[in-house]
């Protein structure tokens, strides 16, 4: 099936239904198209760290994106930002991400941060770990910020672990699927966990993995990893 | 705000020459990276491909095969490959195939490029080679390098000025003078020169012992003429020239005039395993098996030596002096059965316990070398007894016989003066391939016990003909060139394929060996007495026989590869295992991998001029 927000007309149905301003710049650009192997497709893996787990009511803190092009990982384009929270931090979080609110009160707000990374994600199709949260909070913030939700194509690194498992007739268990686990079943080295941007990379490697590691003779294309 | 891609930094400044840029470079060459990666399988660079990036192995293995398949290197975690490419301009002309999964970090020719000149420590780092590099390797490798006994001057032990005494004052005077200043020793003085020295051993064991009156003026009990050290020389000398000596007090000379003592309790504050200890414990033992007991504490020794920082000169120092003393004892132990000698003998180690370089119990190399008095005959069973006696012990101690029968034990090296003299000269004379199986043993004899005039007449004569004989030394030469180092033409490291040893490097043959090969070659032409190879290397550098950069860089790689020995050796003992000559390159960090292969280069390059100087193509 194909994502409206991953086709030309979709996306130009898409823009003109977006106000004027960084959501429809993003809709603007074209995106590559399902069929083009992977190594030739520019993407952006990204990755949030929230105050928790409802895009309804919880806040994004930080965002790290890096691109990937050509099969190769980009950090000339890598980015971290921290964003200014309307409430305050939960303590339960901040051990998990180590932001506090000290260091984010000197941060800008959403509506500075979130048109940097939507000018990032334009013509990029996005990647990350577990996609929903990521998915979910950014449509969340435009919707509230330009009163449209974000439809992007998104390819998640989890969803196509835990096909890649099913294949090979594996369970996989609550743990498995973590973006740290998964990385070492490809002989990825030990990130340290919760930084948006140490995530954001490693969620690019893996992706580079998964996509080496599902292609046969030719590379495989991005519409048998979208899922 | 700033991206700190944190985990790419940190991997970078882990690694050399990378630990070595600023701060601030670094970030900047983070941000220049790109990451792929590579499944197991998968070509990376093929010849004739225009080599993009220098690849940093971030994770994963990779091999590199020339046109003829062969295989040039097997590059891993930290480990660089594409170099050569790059330095040639970028056309790669080698396979380089992932055997596992990698994560490669990806740096941009362009940006490689103009690290390198702005840079210079980078670009040493990666120019073609340089023996001086090694050098600095053997300082930068041991951060944890501790203050000790190696490290430090006997001058700066001192902690306070001599007690000096005068060599007609009486016992009783002494000993209240020693009560008094709280001191072990005195040191026997007349008009600012050292006469003796009195300790409270001397006290006891001369004079009360012997019932001496407490007027005795200490000229009569002190040791005159005591050995002394230098205020310069390093704590381990001190501890070594006690243990040799079997003394455990050292007067300190600075510019001819004493400038203190220094005791065992001194060396022993900084030094825990001690040399001292062991040795004075060899000279204690009254069996073989009682010395095999102490002895099996050597290995503990060179780990603690290995582990404290001290160098490979050092520690082949030490081994070597302690196998000395085990073999001192079982003479000794021997005369005591077998009764005083009939005519006069040298006892002579040869091999690595000649050059004062083993490191561990090695196969045990000696020789007997009798007075022209000598008779079969009559004399023969002594010597024979003398000898198996002596080697059956150091057998028994661990020191295993020699395969090749280089011992005392054997007929044929247990000989008089003129027979050892007549072998010599016909090795030199006519030098034949079993001659200089012989030659690499026999050239390296140090006395150990005995008549020292016996060996003094013998060793002039060697050297007198080994320096003349430029035959001799082109059939040395050639016969050096036997073991080359494991150094492919792309400075990559060449693996032994196949066989219970396969994918490691030798290196005690292809690495150590040449060294201790070229060195002797060059020491012998010099007519140089020396045998160790460090001081042989010296030696023939002041001869001119060898240049002062060749010969500082010969031997700081013989330090470093002899250093990367012993720490591989410590390491499989560490680990319950027998110890062994077979590297593995995958348990090496890049950094002494890098360092390994300098200091091949370095070997490689000597012999390529030993090569040419003896044109060794034409033996």
């Amino acid at each position: 099936m194909r994502p409206l927000s991953a086709s030309p007309l979709g996306r130009r149905w898409l823009a003109w239904r977006a106000p004027p301003g960084p959501l429809r710049n993003y809709y603007d650009h074209h995106v590559a198209i399902l069929s083009t192997p992977y190594d030739r497709a520019h993407l952006l893996a990204i990755d949030l760290e929230t105050t928790g787990l409802d895009p309804e009511t919880d806040e994004i803190l930080s965002i790290g994106y890096v691109p990937i092009a050509g099969g190769r990982v980009h950090l000339a384009g890598a980015a971290y930002h921290l964003v200014h929270p309307l409430g305050q931090v939960p303590d339960e979080t901040a051990v998990i991400h180590g932001l506090l609110d000290g260091a984010l009160a000197e941060a800008p707000p959403l509506a500075e941060v979130l048109p940097r990374l939507l000018a990032a994600m334009a013509g990029r199709v996005a990647v990350a770990h577990h996609a929903r949260i990521e998915r979910q909070f950014l449509s969340a913030a435009c919707r509230r910020l330009y009163g449209r939700p974000l439809a992007a194509p998104f390819i998640c690194t989890l969803a196509l672990e835990r096909r890649a498992l099913i294949l090979e007739g594996r369970k996989s268990g609550d743990g498995d699927l973590r973006l740290g686990s998964t990385r070492a079943r490809y002989g990825l080295p030990r990130y340290r966990a919760h930084n948006a941007l140490t995530d954001a990379l490693a969620a690019a490697e893996l992706f580079l993995a998964q996509a080496a590691h599902a292609s046969g003779t030719k590379p495989a294309r991005l519409g048998s990893l979208m899922g | 705000m700033d991206a700190e891609l944190a985990e790419i930094r940190d991997f970078l400044a882990a690694h050399h020459p990378f630990d070595l840029l600023p701060a601030l470079k670094l970030q900047d060459v983070v941000r220049t990276i790109e990451i792929r990666y590579a499944r197991k399988g998968s070509r990376l660079i093929v010849p004739g491909d225009k080599v993009e990036f220098l690849h940093i192995i971030r994770s994963g293995a990779i091999e590199t095969h020339d046109g003829d398949g062969q295989l040039l290197a097997r590059l891993g975690e930290g480990d660089f490959c594409g170099v050569r490419s790059l330095l040639r301009g970028g056309t790669a002309i080698n396979r380089s195939v992932a055997i596992e999964d990698c994560l490669l970090y990806l740096l941009p020719a362009a940006a490689f490029e103009r690290l390198r000149q702005t840079h210079r420590q980078v670009d040493y780092y990666f120019a073609p080679m340089g023996g001086g590099r090694l050098k600095e390797s053997l300082d930068l490798s041991d951060g944890r390098r501790e203050i000790n006994l190696l490290g430090v001057r006997v001058g700066d032990m001192l902690s306070r000025t001599p007690v000096t005494i005068a060599p007609t004052t009486s016992v009783r005077e002494a000993a209240i003078r020693m009560r008094d200043e709280r001191v072990s020793c005195l040191l026997v003085t007349e008009e600012g020169r050292l006469d003796g020295i009195f300790t409270d051993r001397d006290l006891r064991i001369r004079v009360v012992a012997e019932g001496l009156d407490a007027d005795t003026p200490l000229r009569r009990v002190m040791t005159p003429n005591p050995i002394c050290i230098g205020a310069d020389d390093y704590g381990f000398d001190a501890l070594l020239a006690m243990a040799r000596n079997n003394v455990h007090h050292l007067p300190v000379v600075r510019d001819g005039a004493i400038a203190g003592c220094i005791t065992t309790t001194n060396l022993v504050e900084t030094q825990t395993t001690s040399t001292v200890f062991l040795a004075g414990d060899i000279h204690k033992q009254t069996s073989p098996e009682g010395l095999a007991q102490v002895l099996a504490h050597l290995p503990e020794l060179v780990l603690h030596l290995a582990e404290s920082g001290a160098t490979a000169h050092h520690i082949g120092h030490v081994v070597s002096t302690l196998t000395d003393a085990a073999t001192v004892r079982l003479i000794q132990l021997a005369e005591r059965r077998l009764g005083p000698p009939p005519v006069p003998y040298a006892w002579l180690a040869a091999g690595s316990q000649g050059r004062h370089e083993q490191t561990a119990r090695s196969d045990q190399d000696n020789v007997l070398v009798l007075d022209d008095a000598y008779d079969a005959a009559t004399h023969g069973a002594y010597f024979h007894d003398l000898s198996h006696f002596v080697c059956d012990g150091l057998a028994a101690c661990g020191y295993v016989y020699c395969p090749g029968g280089m011992m005392a034990m054997t007929d044929e090296w247990r000989q008089p003066l003129a027979r050892w003299r007549r072998y010599f000269l016909g090795w030199i004379e006519q030098p034949e391939p079993k001659a200089l199986l012989f030659a690499s043993v026999f050239f390296d004899l140090r006395l150990v016990h005995g008549a020292a005039a016996l060996f003094d007449t013998l060793q002039p004569t060697i050297l007198e003909h080994t320096r003349r004989n430029r035959i001799f030394q082109a059939f040395m030469a050639s016969n050096a060139m036997q073991h080359h180092p494991p150094l492919g033409f792309f400075r990559n490291l060449v693996l032994i394929r196949g066989g219970q040893h396969d994918r490691t490097l030798d290196i005690k043959h292809t690495g150590i060996g040449p060294i201790v090969d070229i060195a002797r070659i060059y020491a012998l032409a010099a007519g140089v007495p020396a045998v160790n190879t460090r001081e042989r290397l010296e030696a023939a550098q002041m001869a001119g026989g060898l240049s002062t950069e060749s010969a500082a860089d010969l031997r700081d790689a013989f330090e470093f590869i002899s250093l990367m020995r012993i720490r591989h050796q410590t390491r499989m003992i560490r680990q319950g295992q027998e110890a062994n000559n077979f590297l593995e390159p995958r348990d090496l960090s890049s950094f002494e991998r890098t360092h390994l292969k300098d200091a091949f280069a370095v070997v490689k390059a000597t012999q390529a001029i030993l090569a040419d100087t003896y044109q060794t193509a034409r033996f």
